[in-house]
């Protein structure tokens, strides 16, 4: 009984010595190199920053005031303004998308079998391309002396002289271009696995077109639009690239913001301060989403 | 996935045999400074004659290169450019260490008034490298009437339409601009004052043809390209572009409210890895030719009177050398240390959100 | 399953996007052949002065370092950690460490790179004062991004693995009865495709990515997107610029298309979706 017992203890033990050996390096690594070090910045937050910016003692909850908007000039709504502003565009950019990626998986799906692969990749080879250069590319076509910006002359939408670009539309747009395939890619997985035969039925009840597609279409690809929210809602509150390149410094998001801190006018703890904030925020996403996708039966799961 | 498979080992033999060939044991001088600030023909005459590899990092501002330094670059860079005013602060935080003066001889070609100057008494921390001044740049065709102040960038008024820009920086110039335009003189020092500035540049951020907050030397090129009409400009980044012709429309003064003469100084960081190299880089550029050289090629003024007779054409003109009406409203910048430099980061802090 | 009418509105939409979603990437090629100075037509000029721009060529081989160095010692580490995941973890493990590996492994996907970047850019210096080590350059770039890789492969691998008949790691503990053997001649050989996949997503991650990069390098560590983001914060958008991003652009496209070719039938839309970043 006894030599069973331990047996059992020993097989146990080997099989947590080879995790270690396997899952070990890679689960350290991670440790190391980045639980640690955003560890160290969170702790920043509540130290004080000293006359150049560098964190000292004592804890300090000044930094929090400051990114609630107190400051020699008073209170100001810069920041908040700053908030709001990030939620906003990560929103339009998110809904744009969305709005997008229904037509375009419900195309895709519409194609011969054979063909649907390529038309995804179509979707997704943008984003493989660098970061800094599909950005840009937007300049091109957004900017002062581009065509479009001609036509937004003549309708009056921007001032003579400027382009889309730098402005909050083109933060906009470049959004919603770069994250695009993050939203189409989970929802034509769940368009994927539609039950039509729900939809067969909807038809039969002689369902108008809308109706049919809220009733029939929606409920079933909830999870993967709900996924690409996620995916897409989240990079995009805290990109940095993107309104640095097409923002100009007018339509400050709170990435710039952030990045200020530590590579224009240091001041570490506020940096940090405000990190937390953002961390907060995706946070509240992730909860969110996790709680609305067990209320759909929890289809989404992780898998790991 | 053959295919695949080759390019993958090509381009990793390549990575793993390059790094190694690269580390032949040569020593490295890692230069931190303003973009289009050295003639590459001097880098090169410099790596022949120390035997040694220079990598040139360029930065836009003060601001932004002491929070490289801070962030690590204290033990990376050997010479770093800073601006007199900035000097102290540098020296304060401990980010520059002393010059040893014994390894620096050509320190005498320097003219008198350049050596031991207020910001640095007894050259203990910094070396002057160049001279000049900060005025405005304007497209005089877009622009018909400039003024002669401050106005073209802070009166919309004077500009109601036309795209312009302010620099991001340390905010020094900018607050010292408004300041100046305020009437408070263009080195206030008040808080009171600097409030009120800043509170002027914020009201002028929210124009709707202010484009942006864009360094000097970015902001030079973006109006080469007639993307933005004004802007503030360092006199010699504009003489570079007229000896080159790629900015002949284009039109440069110091306003008459008070405007910004500074020099730009050599230092070596705290931790430098090769401080040997950075001091007989600093000598090198104190050379009677070299610094003729650096001054033709950058089209800025130099404090080394050894090398005044070398200095050609464009090098002469008033751009360079401020007349003497114009020297009456030249400032220097005041160094600010300790809580003082901190409450001006706040202010231009919440100015640039 | 679609009605005709909603087809041909599908299609209205849908190619109009796919068309702008290449314009401002076909913008940057137009631009690119821009006529050299003082000259006029279209002409390969900026392509030239590309050529026998020696900062160019350095960038270039630094990004290659980056990407290859990186995405081969994330796979590694990955491919273990998948495995070790999927075959030795107490599967009725409860509390808050069994959940550790989880949070390890989803923290870097979730963690906004711009938070990750200045993280590692803190932690280096830190490191670096303390002892000396770690001075940020390409060393702390291909750390960097290796950290963010493990976790993609991780998934991948993982995710084939789990498709398995686990009766198949029993017969080949049968077979071999080593560890370190069957996971040689059995298990590498059955999850080829995933770690392959692995790999090259940690390429495409690697090269995709600007923030992080920018934040943990110093010195004479350029690599291809920084450069090409300085220099249009510095002079704005240049023919040389727009020549440097097409052949970026080109270059990956080709390649891809080369992939999805040579593996169309091989592998399917769900791991398409895999290389899409979406674990």
């Amino acid at each position: 009984m006894s030599t069973v017992r331990s047996e059992v203890a020993l097989e146990a033990g080997r099989q947590r010595l080879r995790l270690w050996i396997t899952a070990g390096p890679g689960l350290v690594w991670i440790m190391l190199f980045l639980l640690i070090p955003s560890a160290i910045l969170l702790a920043i937050a509540f130290f004080s920053a000293d006359d150049y910016g560098n964190p000292v003692l004592p804890l300090s909850l000044a930094p929090f005031q400051q990114v609630a908007g107190y400051s020699l000039l008073g209170w100001d709504s810069g920041n908040i303004a700053i908030f709001l502003r990030s939620l906003a565009q990560a929103g339009t950019a998110t809904l744009v998308s969305a709005a997008l990626s229904y037509p375009l998986v419900f195309f895709i799906m519409s194609r011969p079998e054979s063909l649907r692969p390529l038309l995804l990749l179509f979707i997704i080879l943008p984003s493989w391309t660098n970061q800094v250069v599909r950005t840009y590319a937007w300049l091109e076509l957004l900017g002062p002396n581009a065509p479009v910006s001609w036509l937004a002359h003549a309708l009056h939408l921007v001032p003579p002289h400027l382009g889309l670009a730098p402005g909050s539309f083109a933060v906009t747009t470049g959004l919603a271009y770069n994250y695009l395939p993050y939203m189409i890619v989970p929802l034509y997985a769940s368009a994927e696995k539609l039950d039509w035969t729900l939809v067969e039925a909807g038809r039969d009840l002689y369902a108008s077109g809308a109706k049919l597609f809220w009733h029939a279409v929606f409920p079933q690809t909830l999870p993967g639009l709900l996924s690409g929210v996620i995916f897409v809602a989240i990079p995009a509150f805290g990109d940095y690239v993107v309104p640095q390149l097409l923002g100009g410094d007018r339509a400050l998001m709170i990435g710039s913001l952030i990045a200020n801190q530590f590579t224009e006018t240091p001041d570490w703890p506020y940096g940090a301060a405000l990190t937390i904030i953002m961390l907060v925020f995706t946070g509240l996403g992730l909860v969110a989403f996790r709680i609305l996708t067990r209320k759909l039966g929890g289809a989404e799961e992780a898998t790991i | 996935m053959k295919i695949l498979s080759c390019i993958a080992a090509g381009a990793v033999a390549l990575g793993l045999a390059t790094p190694f060939a690269a580390r032949a044991e040569q020593p490295t001088l890692n230069l931190f400074i303003w973009s289009d600030y050295i003639d590459p023909g001097l880098l090169t005459a410099f790596e022949k004659q120390c035997n040694c590899k220079v990598v040139e990092t360029d930065y836009e501002s003060n601001a932004e290169m002491s929070a490289k330094l801070k962030a690590g670059g204290d033990a990376q860079y050997d010479v770093v450019v800073p601006s007199s005013y900035y000097v102290p602060e540098l020296a304060d935080e401990g980010l520059i260490q002393p010059i040893d003066h014994k390894l620096v001889p050509n320190f005498s070609n320097l003219a008198v008034k350049f050596q031991s100057p207020d910001y640095d008494v007894g050259d203990k921390y910094s070396i002057p490298y160049q001279w000049g001044t900060t005025g405005i740049v304007y497209d005089p065709a877009k622009i018909k009437d400039p003024g002669t102040g401050w106005g073209l960038l802070f009166d919309p008024k004077m500009n109601p339409s036309y795209p312009f820009v302010l620099p991001k920086g340390e905010g020094r110039d900018q607050i010292g601009a408004a300041c100046a335009y305020l009437g408070y003189g263009f080195n206030c020092s008040e808080k009171s004052q600097w409030i009120a500035a800043a509170k002027l540049i914020e009201k002028t951020k929210k124009r709707p043809n202010f484009s942006g907050f864009i360094d000097e030397t970015p902001a030079r090129d973006q109006m080469k390209s007639g993307l933005i009409a004004a802007s503030m400009a360092y006199n010699g980044d504009i003489t570079q572009c007229y000896a080159d012709g790629s900015c002949k429309k284009l039109k440069f003064f110091l306003p008459d409210q008070g405007a910004e003469i500074w020099v730009d100084t050599m230092a070596i960081p705290t931790h430098a890895p090769n401080p040997k190299l950075a001091l007989q880089f600093i000598n090198f550029i104190l050379d009677a030719t070299n610094g003729a050289t650096l001054s033709n090629y950058n089209q800025y003024a130099s404090p080394n009177a050894a090398s005044q007779k070398q200095l050609t054409g464009i090098m002469s003109s008033t751009l360079i050398n401020p007349t003497d009406a114009e020297m009456q409203h030249l400032v220097f910048l005041a160094p600010l240390r300790g809580a003082k430099y901190k409450l001006f980061n706040q202010i231009w802090t919440s100015v640039l959100q | 399953m679609i009605p005709r009418g909603v087809r041909y509105a599908l299609s209205g939409i849908s190619w109009p996007v796919y068309v702008l979603l290449y314009t401002p990437l076909a913008l940057v090629a137009y631009y690119s052949f821009s006529p050299a100075p003082n000259s006029t037509g279209h002409s390969l000029h900026a392509y030239n002065i590309l050529l026998h721009d020696g900062a160019v060529g350095a960038a270039l081989q630094r990004s290659l370092i980056l990407a290859f160095g990186s995405a081969i010692t994330s796979t590694v580490l990955g491919t273990l950690l998948g495995y070790g995941l999927c075959r030795f973890r107490n599967a009725n493990a409860k509390g808050f460490l069994a959940h550790m590996p989880s949070l390890i492994i989803y923290t870097p996907i979730i963690m906004p790179s711009l938070v990750f970047g200045i993280s590692e850019l803190i932690f280096f210096n830190f490191v670096h004062n303390a002892t000396g080590f770690l001075s940020a350059g390409l060393g702390t770039m291909v750390i960097a991004h290796i950290t963010f890789q493990v976790p993609y492969v991780a998934l991948t691998v993982f995710a084939r693995l789990s498709g398995l008949d686990p009766y198949l790691f029993e017969a080949s503990y049968d077979l071999y009865a080593n560890g370190v053997k069957s996971f040689f001649y059995l298990i590498v050989p059955v999850v080829q495709p995933a770690i392959i996949g692995g790999f090259l997503l940690g390429i495409t991650l690697s090269i995709d990515d600007f923030t992080i990069s920018f934040f943990t390098s110093g010195p004479g560590s350029v690599t291809l997107p920084i450069y090409i983001y300085g220099a249009i914060a510095r002079k704005g958008i240049s023919p040389e610029i727009n020549a440097l991003g097409t052949l970026m652009i080109g270059t990956i496209i080709a390649l891809a298309l080369v992939h999805f070719f040579i593996t169309r039938h091989r592998e399917r839309a769900g791991q398409l979706a895999a290389r899409g970043k979406i674990a």
